[in-house]
């Protein structure tokens, strides 16, 4: 029975990091591969994290594979927010299909506004 | 950013240090299961850490509400696991369904580490990626820019205050 659950949940595991690999090429611009990736990649890790400590029952197995969620959970939305901030910053270009982009617009109000207090 | 209203952590004290030490040394414990010839790499790193702890530490005061915390914890868990099957959705389907847009939202949290909570916290809700955090002014990717996931936005935000205990403006 529990074999069939570990079986189960590193199946649903290796799905979500396929997914996550999927998003990489499919999505359009980074912001998209980011955001993609951020989420199916946590939930990857932690199934197949629960289905090792499943497999091992021991509780040294067990308590690394919690810390290694958390440290997860804690970090890859950082990394992601940073990636995608960092790469719009630069001058990547969003996809061209994107409806609206707020953060262009109030940028280059800023701008503006910079150049005139530069004129004064 | 913190405003002078705002109750302000006080210096880091010898007692938070040693806390912090007794933590991360615990963590080493755990995670090299107890390995004596280990400590040659963690000795270092969780000095380190330590200080690095001790010197990004929020200039503003803050605390999680046990009870909040009790009501994120599910509500969180349940919505990153929406958030995964909804990437799943979209990346598996033929015909890629994302109307995606940079849209601003007006954060109503105080200024604070509840903001910085917020602003990583959605980068694992459905279809929301942080772009930048500016002041009260938040932007975020979405890869859906129905109305819907504008007031789920919303709904997070007020989660997140009850979490900390502070009110929205």
């Amino acid at each position: 029975m529990i074999d069939l659950l570990v079986l189960a949940l590193m199946l649903a595991g290796a799905l979500f990091m396929l997914v996550a690999a999927l998003g990489i090429v499919r999505m359009p611009d980074v912001f998209m591969r980011m955001s993609c990736n951020a989420k199916s990649v946590i939930i990857g890790l932690t199934l197949l994290l629960l289905a090792f400590t499943l497999h091992f029952r021991e509780i040294g197995v067990g308590s690394r594979a919690v810390a290694t969620i958390a440290f997860i959970a804690l970090t890859v939305p950082v990394a992601s927010h940073r990636i995608g901030r960092s790469a719009y910053l630069r001058g990547v270009k969003l996809w061209d299909g994107t409806i609206r982009d707020e953060l262009g617009e109030a940028l280059e109000a800023a701008r503006k506004n910079g150049e005139n207090d530069a004129d004064r | 950013m913190p405003t002078a209203d705002l109750e302000r952590t006080p210096p880091w004290s010898w007692r938070e240090a040693s806390t912090r030490l007794a933590f991360l040394t615990g963590l080493w414990l755990l995670l090299t299961g107890a390995d004596a010839g280990s400590w040659v790499i963690g000795g270092p790193a969780v000095l380190l850490a330590t200080l690095l702890s001790l010197r990004l530490r929020s200039p503003v005061a803050w605390r999680w509400r046990p009870a909040g915390l009790l009501r994120f914890v599910p509500y969180f868990l349940w919505h990153s696991l929406r958030g995964g099957l909804d990437v799943t959705r979209r990346a598996l389907h033929p015909r890629l369904p994302i109307a995606p847009a940079l849209v601003y939202h007006t954060l109503r949290l105080p200024p604070g580490p509840s903001r910085v909570f917020l602003a990583n916290t959605i980068n694992l809700l459905p279809g929301t990626l942080s772009a930048e955090l500016q002041d009260s002014r938040l932007t975020v990717h979405m890869l859906d820019a129905a109305l819907v996931n504008v007031m789920e936005l919303q709904r997070l935000e007020t989660r997140v205050a009850d979490l900390f205990a502070v009110s929205l403006e």
